[in-house]
Formats: structure tokens, sequence, C-alpha cells
């Protein structure tokens, strides 16, 4: 499952440790350290994933992104920046980003997105997801209905498009910020646990009564579904 | 001082040249009224002493020449010249010679009897009907005398006016420097420690009594925003605080202890508090952009309606669990605005969360959409205790949180964030009572949206 990883990254010591976790993971990992340097190594085409830094020497990572998919190269790119305002995300990416975490971030929620850039190529791949199988869950994402076990869940709206999410990321953590990004599209930072009050509806719905829970919390990162 | 110098003498240039152009028009107009009223008088003389002649005959006429000498003045030339070139009678010593003799007006050069030089005249020559020459004229060394007083009075007067005007651009150069330097006084005793000095304002309502009052109004609006900066960079280091000695401890604690259970917890809780401390810093940079205007290339057309509809449904569980209901009463038709949708949102989302952490406990929470022909108002209302009137105001500053304890989660950026947001969009929040509870609104004009694109 190790996947090729281009990082563009100036700053040493950040490009160091996102290396180091990201091999551990399995992924073998290519590095630049400039926007010019990044530009000429993706445009080969052969990466499953570029993370490219907001601001860097010679050509900026807005501007590496312009380029690139300019030339048609569509591999998906997550976004990294030290800037947070809304206004800045919403740029980023809208110029043709996949995914965009504000800095300081943790390792947790970097290898989460990553996950789900790589995943979201695996589906590009293979497009016969009809049907969404968890264990005893089944989603049919036509119909939008939902059965565990046989039995039909009657979910809200919300809450089918947050099952769905977590579905079609399967066995992999997804953390608050990616489902208020990805679930509801907005991009600020909410000073309540609203969306932890959102999956624990969900959560009611989907394991209560049943032996084994398919919603996991994982700890300092986010959530999981998994049989 | 090089400027007053500058200043001095172009006001004493000024004066000169346009005194020069008075004396000058002056001295043009007398010169030539002198001249004319002299070719009147040589004119005259000779048509009176031509007309004695051919009413009298000659002997007239050497009566008419002799009272001419006697009772008019030394300037006076009269002279009868036979045909021949003889003087017949009267005080020109050297004629011109009959040859050269032309009728009419000439000038030329003459000495009269008794007088030790010749000077320039003014003559007519008249060939009367018996053969002789009838010369009369004037001299104009009266005239040049008079010009020459008059040359000399007018470079005396040009000599003073130089001088007035120079004196004159000094004493304007001295005010006006002294003025200006009042002011330049004060702009070099201003610095970023004393903002409390004023320009000085003489009351008199001139331009430098104006210039001063821009100058003191410029110093009131900064000593205004400095003091709001050093309030705002107090509480943002004072909530900036608590969280960093939490985290410095956890740290400190985490790095101390071999427990790996009790390791993991103090490292939860360092990462817990930089979270804290980054939300906060990145909503103060929101805020500053936001009142900055960034953002507005953003700008799109959608619809309030739903948005509103997707934060209430959103937050919706969350009031749910704190015990109170929200509910949204939905608009009959889409009320499309153009604006940021994503900080609108955020402005929605923390007047939200602002209701359901201090009104939950009135257990109902309204939010509203009112579509109008001027302006959009966006409502929240909850049925907790409200704030005082005296004190709304400071509930939308930053870091106004009215509860003193500061323990709440909540870093009392939540209003000002949505207040910044507003004036982004031309619009304004407001606090308002609900009777009881608050009622928070953000009004959004509609002149900006027909206005862009």
């Amino acid at each position: 499952m190790g996947r090729k990883i281009l990082l563009v990254e100036d700053d040493r010591e950040t490009a160091s440790y996102l290396a180091k976790g990201l091999t551990q993971e399995g992924h073998s990992v290519e590095q630049a350290t400039n926007g010019q340097d990044g530009l000429f190594r993706a445009t080969d085409g052969s990466f499953d994933l570029i993370i490219l830094d907001r601001m860097l020497p010679v050509l900026d990572g807005l501007s590496v992104l312009r380029a690139l998919r300019a030339a048609h190269i569509e591999t998906p790119v997550l976004i990294l920046s030290a800037l947070a305002s809304v206004g800045d995300r919403i740029e980023g990416l809208e110029c043709g980003s996949d995914d965009y975490l504000v800095k300081p971030f943790s390792f947790a929620e970097l290898l989460a997105r990553v996950n789900a850039l790589l995943r979201r190529r695996e589906s590009r791949v293979d497009p016969a997801d009809h049907r969404l199988t968890v264990g005893d869950l089944e989603i049919d994402p036509l119909s939008r209905s939902v059965k565990r076990a046989g039995k039909k869940l009657d979910l809200k709206p919300r809450e089918y498009l947050l099952l769905e999410y977590f579905a079609r990321n399967e066995g992999r953590v997804v953390t608050r910020t990616m489902l208020l990004e990805q679930v509801w599209d907005y991009h600020f930072d909410p000073g309540t646990n609203v969306i932890d009050v959102h999956v624990s509806r969900l959560r009611r719905k989907l394991d209560e009564g049943f032996e084994k829970p398919l919603l996991h919390t994982v700890r300092g990162a986010g959530y999981m579904l998994a049989a | 001082m090089p400027t007053t110098l500058r200043i001095a003498l172009l006001a004493g240039l000024l004066a000169l040249l346009s005194n020069l152009a008075v004396i000058g028009f002056i001295y043009e107009r007398t010169h030539d009224e002198a001249v004319a009223s002299l070719h009147r008088q040589v004119v005259e003389q000779s048509k009176v002493l031509t007309d004695v002649y051919r009413t009298g005959g000659k002997k007239a006429l050497n009566e008419a020449i002799d009272d001419t000498l006697a009772y008019a003045d030394p300037q006076t030339a009269v002279a009868l010249i036979s045909s021949d070139g003889r003087e017949l009678k009267g005080n020109v010593a050297t004629a011109p010679s009959v040859q050269s003799m032309q009728e009419g007006y000439h000038s030329a050069v003459v000495r009269l009897r008794g007088q030790p030089s010749p000077h320039l005249g003014e003559l007519v020559l008249s060939r009367l009907s018996g053969g002789e020459w009838l010369v009369s004229g004037r001299l104009v060394g009266e005239g040049i005398a008079f010009r020459t007083t008059l040359e000399r009075s007018l470079i005396l007067a040009l000599a003073v006016a130089g001088l007035l005007g120079l004196l004159c651009g000094v004493i304007l150069a001295h005010y006006v420097s002294r003025r200006i330097g009042q002011i330049a006084a004060v702009a070099n005793r201003i610095s970023a420690r004393n903002l409390s000095q004023r320009v000085p304002l003489s009351g008199a309502g001139d331009s430098f009594d104006r210039l001063g009052l821009q100058i003191n109004a410029m110093l009131d609006r900064i000593s205004m925003l400095m003091e709001e900066l050093r309030l705002l960079t107090d509480s943002l280091a004072h909530d900036l605080r608590s969280p960093v000695s939490r985290l410095r401890s956890a740290a400190h604690a985490a790095a101390q202890t071999s427990d790996p259970g009790e390791q993991e917890e103090l490292l939860g809780s360092v990462v817990r508090n930089a979270d804290a401390l980054i939300r906060i810093l990145t909503t103060v940079l929101e805020i500053s952009r936001s009142e900055a205007l960034t953002g507005r290339n953003q700008f799109a057309w959608f619809d309030v309606r739903e948005l509103a509809a997707e934060l209430a449904e959103m937050y919706d569980p969350l009031a749910d669990e704190r015990g109170a209901a929200l509910k949204f009463e939905r608009p009959d038709r889409a009320v499309p605005l153009f604006g940021h949708r994503q900080l609108l949102a955020q402005a929605l989302s923390n007047l939200l969360e602002n209701a359901i952490r201090y009104g939950s406990k009135g257990g109902k929470i309204d939010v509203r959409v009112q579509p109008g022909e001027k302006r959009i108002r966006i409502e929240v209302a909850d049925r907790g205790p409200g704030i005082p009137l005296n004190r709304r105001e400071e509930a939308m500053k930053r870091f106004g949180r009215l509860d003193s304890s500061r323990s709440d989660e909540g870093a009392g950026l939540g209003l000002a964030l949505a207040q910044s947001i507003a004036h982004l969009h031309d619009g304004e929040l407001h606090l308002e009572d609900n009777g009881p509870g608050l009622l928070t609104s953000l009004e959004i004009p509609v002149h900006r949206q027909q206005s862009a694109r």
C-alpha cells in the first residue's frame, strides 16, 4: 500500500519530520526545497500525491499548482500553509488543490488527509462503487438508504452524508476539520464541540443495539468507521 | 533659514516688479503728456502769430512778437527772418539758414539771445506772404528738466518700494515660519509615547488654524487607535498567558514523569492548550483581515436563507444538548446576497455559539432571516440573561468577554469577529434586548450587492 509522495517544503525541520512519518507509514517520499525544483519533479506525473508548502522560495506554492494544472497534471495536491484565514483557504482550494491544511497541524491530521486523498485516487481508478459495505452495514448512495444487519436505519440528510463520507474512508482516520470541510463545506474553526455532537448522534443510530460498534473514536485525531 | 529668505526675496521682488509697473506707467503717461502739451503750445503760438500777420500785416506782427517776448516765459523762441536770411526781429541767436528752411514742425537745436548754450527746441517754420520766414517755438529744456526730476523721484520711490517689499517679505516669512514652526515643533514632540501634544490655534480661523485643527483631529484619532491597540495587546497577552502557562507546566510535568499513562495524558493537555492558542491567534488574524477589507475579491452571490438553514441545522443538536430548542423561521423565498459566504457563515456560527453558550437556559433560540428593501437582517435571539445596555459595546470588543473569570472555553473574540465580518460587508452587528434575552443581528446593506458586478 506504499505510495509515491512528493514533498515540497523549504523548512528542513518540518520536511524531515513529515518525510520520516510518511515513510514509517509505508510511503516513499521524495523531497524538494523550492518551488521551481518541486515543479520540475512534479511534472513527470509519476507521483500519487504532492504535498506542497504555500510559501516557498523561488516560486510560491500556488504558482507551482497553477503551472501543474495548466499542464494537465492532475496529481492530487495537498497544500500546507501558515496562512490560516478563511479567505486564504478558499483561495488555495480555488487554485486547484485537493485539500488545504493550515500550519501548525498534527501529524495525525496530515496523515488522515493524505490517506483520504490517496483513497480518492483509488476510487477514481475503480468507479464501481455503487454500494458501500462496512461489515454488516450497507449503504446505497443512489437511493441514500442505509441498512445494518438487514434493518433499515432512519437517518437525517446530514447524518447520511456524514455516514457516506465515513464509509468512503473506511478504515481510515477522519478528523473533525475534515468532516466540517467535506460534509458541511465550511472552512472555519468552530469554537464548540458541534461536530462531536453530530457524530455521537449518528453513532447512537448506527451502533445502539448492536454488539459490535462500527464508528470508533481515535484519541487525539478523530473518528474511524471500521468493521 | 533658506525658506524664510526665499519668501522674503520673493515678496521683495514682487513688490519691486509691481511698483516698477506702476512707475513705468506714470512715467510714460507724464512724458507723453508733457510732449503733447509742448506741441500744442508751439502750434498755437505759431498760429496766433501768423493770424496776426494775416489780419494786421507786418506792423502788427512786429508788435505781437515784441509782446510775446516781453510777456512770455524765457523758453519762448520767436524770430522773423527776411527772405535773404537776416534776422529782422526776435530772440533767436543762431537760426537755421534760409536755404535749409522748410515749412512745418521741426525739432532743431537753437541758441537764444542772452543764453550761453544752444538747446533743443520745437519750432514751427512758416513762410509769410511777404517772403519772410516766421520762426516760432519753445525750448524743450523745461520738459527735460521736469522729466529728470520725475525720473529721480521715481527711482527713489522704486528703491523705497523695493526696500518696503523686502521688509514685508521678511515679516511675512517670519510669520509663516513661526506658525509652521509651531506645528513642526508639535510634530517633533509627538512620539509613540507622547501623543498628548496639540497644535496651538490662533483663533483667527485662517488656513494655519485649519491645518492645526486637522492635525489635532488626526492626533486624536491616532491616540484613540493607540489606546485601542494597547488594550488589545494587553488583553491578548492576558488571554495567551493562561494557556501558555498551562502548556508550559504540562510539558514540564510530562518531561518529569516516568509513568507512560500520565505522560500521554499530559502531552494531550499540551496539544489541547497549543490548539487553543492557535485558535485565538487565527481569530485575531481573521478579525484584522476583515477590518482591512481583504477578502472582498471572494464575494459571490449566494442564498442567505440556505446558509442560515444549514447553520441552524448544524447547531440544532448542540443547542438541544444544552437544553434549548433552536428554531429557524424559514422565509418563503430565497434571499440572495452578494458577499463572502464562508465568512458570513463564520459570523452567524459565532452568534449561534454565543446564544447556545450563554442563552441556552432560556430554553429557546430563534434564527431569523429578514429580507428588506435596503438591508438584509440575520437575527439570532435567545432567552438567556442578555447583556445590559451599558455593557453591549464592551461585549463587541476583542476579548470583551463579560465574565471576569475567563475560565470559559470562548476567548471572547466571537462577537468582535462577527462585527468585523459585518464591516467587511458595509454592514453592522447589533446587540439588542430580546426582553428577556439577547438579540444579536447582522445587518447587511443591499446597495453593495447592486453596485458589485
